[in-house]
């Protein structure tokens, strides 16, 4: 009998010590670090910050401006006159942010005045920029012309009476150019005009003019320092940087080091408890000029807030922070007042966290994920952005982490190869959770879904979504929906146009004969390429006839007569609202065929999701968390709202909000003319390059053919790998230099592709 | 690289022990109790010198080879299902792989007995008697401290389509050669390789010449032997552990010339440039990890079945010259 020996001793325990060591190492490699868990909003110190949305004691429209001063802000605001409707005046308004209660002071702001910049001076009153408007009127009242002053006043926020002011031709040299983008008042009571180019006007507490700063450069924000000075931001070569503005020495400092600027969305704001605070598209930092250090607050996604729409931040006597954001929609932007208090983590109730991992952060995703954090009471998602460097270096790691426990619920598939990420597994099947959610399959737009299906398996989704054509007259290519690569060279070979597109040149003409399609050169069955047959090489050759080089400051005549003249046959262009459909019939000065993009199949229309598409990792421990999220932007009411606000870019693709967004688009805006009459007005104005076009509302054939186009396509736009039309452009190149045959390149190309085809199989 | 064991060395410290053993005291039972106290203290001072060795190598080697292991037993690392053999029936069938493995095969076949040939002929020429050696030694050491980047640089300017070397051939009425993109890829890239180690190896060769005892050569020229004969027969033989040692770094540095490869011609070079090491890059980059796995320890196993004949060879050769 075979007999098993225990190990036994000192060797047998450095032996299970040994295997121990190995196993655990296995398991950390295996399991990966666990995750932050719901640590999303915590600072170092075991403190977050709670939001608390609070609406505005004044409804107004839009908020021309606001400044604060400890616990009171002061606003100019458009606000609806009382008992009209659609009619707006502006007014000044002193707001207790303690209370949340609003005063209106009776500044006399009539139509003719504008107020530029808004601060609190150290005496309590206020100092405004205003431009006051002058018409000169002909007998019949109507205005031939218009006088502008500008104006510094400072007013009593008591009763808005103007206690001094000051023409700003005496301070500004080249006033009819200039515009206060904002203003400062420093410790000693000057006050610091910014004029975003032209630099930086400085005045005393008298407002007598005592010198010009000049800034070299675009001033991008002006903010006080708790200190008594007045810093800038400027353009540096490595992004925005600080900079003081040294009064005595009539001049900008040099960069403030040590803080970190970025390049982004950046804004400084006063502070009562620091020198400065600094508000990025993603964080919120107090900063301490004196040893120039700043302190990280808090993520805005961990309040909820979108650190881009974030208007000013202040702090409040009792320690808590105040902030406004702003949302822009169509009906009107969208104002929030947040309050932030800072608790204990241990005090505030935990939600299950959930990571949002993608290369690149879209805003429509951003707003998704915000308005998800606010309402639900179960999940909260956290961001991780990896970002995308030329090495690939960000990349390599967000693939790493796919594969292992590290891998985020939520997958921004932006810059992912799509096709490629579905076929690893790396990606949950929705279906199912559709299924079990109550969601059918048939309210949404089943083509869309088709786009984002594997084997009958949904892998990706996007919430909006415009589609990518190619545009031609229909009297020259017909009604067909679609063309093969041939017909499309036959097409243009025929016309013999002076160029394919407005601005095409070889290597973009020869893009868009091959890119969309370069599936068809090869066939993944047999692992054969035809990189190097007749049709490919004729599409060299075609594309070859084209100018090499594109001179885009050519004085030449504008796209809409080049295109009725047929010197230019095409047009590469999106369909991403019945308006530009429109524009598009106008432009061209008939009726438009969208036949798409070469292919045998002739169905050349492609999909490009508004924003990203999301997916949900197979590898998630919280599938159905992830799967929350999703449910929430295919949801009726997320979908009704993107019609609502018309917020993004595309279509819904949920089929009655896409039937809400026709409505909306047919439903004709009228005003009344002198004798009482309802006259049809345009909707909006569209243009494109030097075509403009009134836009009236869509009429039902118009809406029917975007309806058919928008369920012509099923297939995304730019899913194909990069490796192969990186191979393509670069081989191509020699023999649109003339230095190879169109041959010897298609055999380069498909010797290369082959390699790729063959490891790929 | 080789250090000759001394067995009489060996012999002489264990007769040592042996004595010291006989010399510890005894206790009442007649044990000796110092002679294991210090064995046992020994061996923990043993271990704590060699645990930080042993756990890096535990973390850095050991730990990845045995993941490489696991992915390439798994149909993919997301669904992480046992497949046993699949994987590397799956990869050795795989054309890109074989192209792969023949190309890395071809190259390593032509460049590496070249590099040890060539650094040897050069390391002879200037242990001899010729002007401007010192010159000479820095000409060849050079590419060494050229960054990989202008390397490349350099040769895409040489080797382009319209690049020096078709410049060159145009005055001699030559027709264009498109080196990077034709069968002479693997040509260009064996130059690129000489160009870059026929130095350090003729250094190494350098230093194992001159440690060759004169006495022996000095010998040899009085019992009238050719230079043939004592190149053959003396320094051939003492520095057999060199060429060893020059072949097997040569042999591994054969592989990483994929850098070069990468630099000049991306993911996908033309197919005669296109190694093993690209394989596992692309499927690596593909999230094909079981893939890559296959490969590399498919690659290890070759690796190490060369390195193991090259160590037979060279037992054989070079172990009448050993102490």
């Amino acid at each position: 009998m075979k007999k098993i020996y225990m190990p036994s001793g000192r060797k047998g325990i450095f032996k299970i010590i040994i295997i121990t060591a190995v196993t655990l190492c296995l398991m950390a490699a295996f399991t990966g670090c666990s995750k932050g868990g719901a640590e999303q909003a915590e600072n170092k110190d075991g403190y977050v910050y709670v939001p608390e949305y609070k609406e505005f004691a004044v409804k107004m429209r839009y908020l021309n401006e606001i400044t604060a001063s400890g616990d009171k802000a002061y606003a100019v605001a458009m606000v609806q006159d009382e008992g009209e409707e659609d009619t707006y005046r502006t007014a000044f308004y002193e707001y207790d942010l303690l209370e949340n209660t609003a005063r209106e002071i009776a500044a006399n702001l009539n139509d003719d005045v504008n107020v530029n910049s808004l601060l609190v001076s150290a005496d309590g009153n206020l100092v405004t920029a205003v431009n006051q408007y002058e018409y000169e009127e002909d007998e019949n009242g109507e205005a031939t012309d218009v006088n502008m002053t500008m104006e510094l006043r400072r007013i009593s926020p008591e009763d808005g009476t103007v206690i001094n002011s000051q023409d700003l031709a005496n301070v500004i040299t080249n006033i009819e150019n200039s515009y206060i983008q904002n203003m400062c008042e420093d410790g000693q009571g000057n006050i610091y005009l910014c004029d975003g180019e032209q630099g930086i006007h400085v005045v005393d507490k008298d407002f007598k003019k005592l010198c010009d700063i000049n800034a070299d450069g675009w001033i991008n924000s002006m903010a006080a320092s708790k200190e008594g000075d007045v810093y800038i931001t400027t353009y540096g070569e490595n992004g925005m940087v600080l900079k003081k503005v040294d009064l005595a020495a009539k001049k900008l400092g040099d960069p403030v080091e040590g803080i970190e600027s970025g390049s982004g969305n950046v804004n400084f704001f006063s502070s009562t408890s620091k020198s400065l605070m600094q508000s990025t598209a993603n964080k919120l930092f107090l900063i301490d000029l004196e040893t120039k250090t700043s302190e990280e607050l808090f993520d805005w996604l961990d309040v909820d807030i979108d650190g881009n729409n974030v208007d000013i931040v202040g702090e409040l006597s009792d320690g808590r922070m105040w902030t406004i954001s702003r949302e822009y929609s169509e009906t009107g932007d969208k104002y929030e007042l947040v309050y932030l208090t800072r608790k204990k983590a241990s005090e505030v109730p935990q939600k299950e966290e959930l990571i949002y991992g993608a290369l690149w952060f879209d805003s429509l995703t951003r707003r998704a994920i915000i308005n998800f954090n606010k309402s639900n009471e179960k999940y909260h998602i956290s961001v991780k952005e990896y970002g995308n460097d030329y090495d690939g270096s960000q990349l390599a790691q967000f693939n790493a982490d796919l594969t292992t426990q590290n891998c985020p619920d939520l997958i921004g598939l932006t810059g992912l190869d799509f096709a490629q990420y579905a076929s690893k597994g790396i990606m949950e099947d929705m279906y199912p959770y559709m299924e079990k959610s109550g969601l059918n399959k048939e309210d949404y737009l089943e083509n869309v879904l088709r786009a984002y299906e594997q084997d009958g398996k949904l892998y990706g989704i996007t919430s909006q979504f415009y589609i990518v054509s190619t545009l031609a007259k229909e009297s020259l290519v017909g009604e067909q929906t679609g063309w093969t690569l041939s017909e499309m060279l036959d097409f243009v070979e025929k016309n013999n146009p002076e160029n394919v597109f407005m601005y095409g040149n070889r290597e973009s003409i020869f893009r868009f004969c091959i890119y969309n399609n370069i599936d068809e050169f090869i066939d993944w069955e047999s692992g054969k390429c035809s990189f190097d047959g007749e049709e490919f090489i004729r599409t060299l050759e075609f594309a070859s006839k084209f100018p090499e080089e594109v001179d885009y400051n050519r004085d030449e005549e504008g796209i809409s007569s080049r295109l009725r003249s047929n010197k230019v046959l095409l047009m590469e262009n999106t369909v991403s609202s019945i308006q530009e459909y429109q524009m598009m019939n106008g432009m061209f000065g008939e009726k438009v065929t969208y036949i798409g993009y070469p292919n045998n199949e002739r169905n050349g229309n492609l999909i490009q999701p508004s924003g990203g598409s999301i997916a949900i990792s197979s590898k998630s421990k919280n599938k159905d968390g992830a799967w929350e999220f999703v449910r929430s932007i295919l949801s009726e009411e997320y979908q009704d709202n993107l019609v609502e606000d018309n917020y993004g870019w595309g279509f819904p693709i949920r089929k009655d909000a896409l039937e809400k967004q026709f409505e909306k688009d047919m439903t004709p805006e009228y005003y009344e003319d002198e004798e009482g009459n309802q006259v049809e007005m345009s909707k909006t104005t569209w243009g494109y390059d030097d075509f403009e076009m009134e836009i009236m509302a869509a009429s039902k054939e118009e809406v029917d053919a975007v309806r058919e186009l928008l369920k012509s396509a099923d297939r995304l736009s730019g899913n194909v790998d990069s490796q192969l039309t990186n191979i393509i452009t670069e081989e191509a190149e020699p023999f649109f230099k003339g230095q190879k045959s169109a041959k010897d390149a298609a055999g380069v190309i498909q010797n290369r592709i082959q390699i790729y085809v063959n490891e790929n199989r | 690289m080789h250090f000759p064991k001394s067995r009489k060395k060996e012999d002489g410290l264990r007769i040592m022990e042996k004595n010291k053993k006989a010399t510890a005291p005894l206790d009442k039972r007649g044990k000796r109790i110092n002679s294991n106290r210090r064995r046992h203290r020994g061996r923990l001072i043993s271990i704590g010198y060699l645990l930080p060795s042993a756990v890096g190598l535990l973390l850095f080697f050991v730990l990845p080879f045995l993941i490489v292991v696991y992915y390439s037993v798994i149909d993919n690392p997301i669904s992480n299902q046992f497949v046993f053999l699949d994987n590397f029936v799956m990869v050795f069938q795989n054309a890109a792989f074989r192209q792969a493995a023949q190309n890395t095969f071809t190259f390593s076949i032509s460049a590496v007995p070249l590099a040890v040939v060539l650094s040897l002929f050069l390391a002879m020429m200037l242990e001899s008697r010729i002007p401007f050696k010192s010159q000479f030694r820095t000409f060849f050491l050079s590419p060494m401290m050229v960054p990989i980047a202008s390397v490349v640089l350099i040769w895409q300017v040489l080797f382009h389509f319209n690049g020096m070397i078709n410049e060159l051939r145009a005055v001699f009425d030559l027709d264009k050669i498109d080196w990077l993109n034709s069968a002479y890829a693997q040509v260009v890239i064996v130059i690129l390789f000489l160009w870059k180690n026929l130095g350090y190896n003729m250094i190494l060769f350098m230093a194992a010449l001159s440690s060759i005892p004169k006495d022996i050569l000095e010998v040899a020229i009085l019992e009238s032997a050719t230079p043939f004969q004592i190149f053959f027969h003396i320094k051939l033989r003492y520095i057999s552990s060199t060429i060893l040692f020059v072949t097997i770094m040569s042999l591994i540095n054969s592989f990483k010339v994929f850098r070069e490869i990468y630099l000049l011609k991306g993911d996908y070079p033309y197919d005669t440039m296109y190694m093993l090491q690209h394989f596992m890059n692309n499927t690596f980059s593909r999230l094909d990890y079981q893939k890559m796995s296959a490969a590399a320890i498919m690659m290890a196993i070759v690796m190490v079945i060369i390195i193991g004949i090259l160590f037979l060879t060279e037992n054989y050769f070079g172990k009448d010259v050993e102490g």
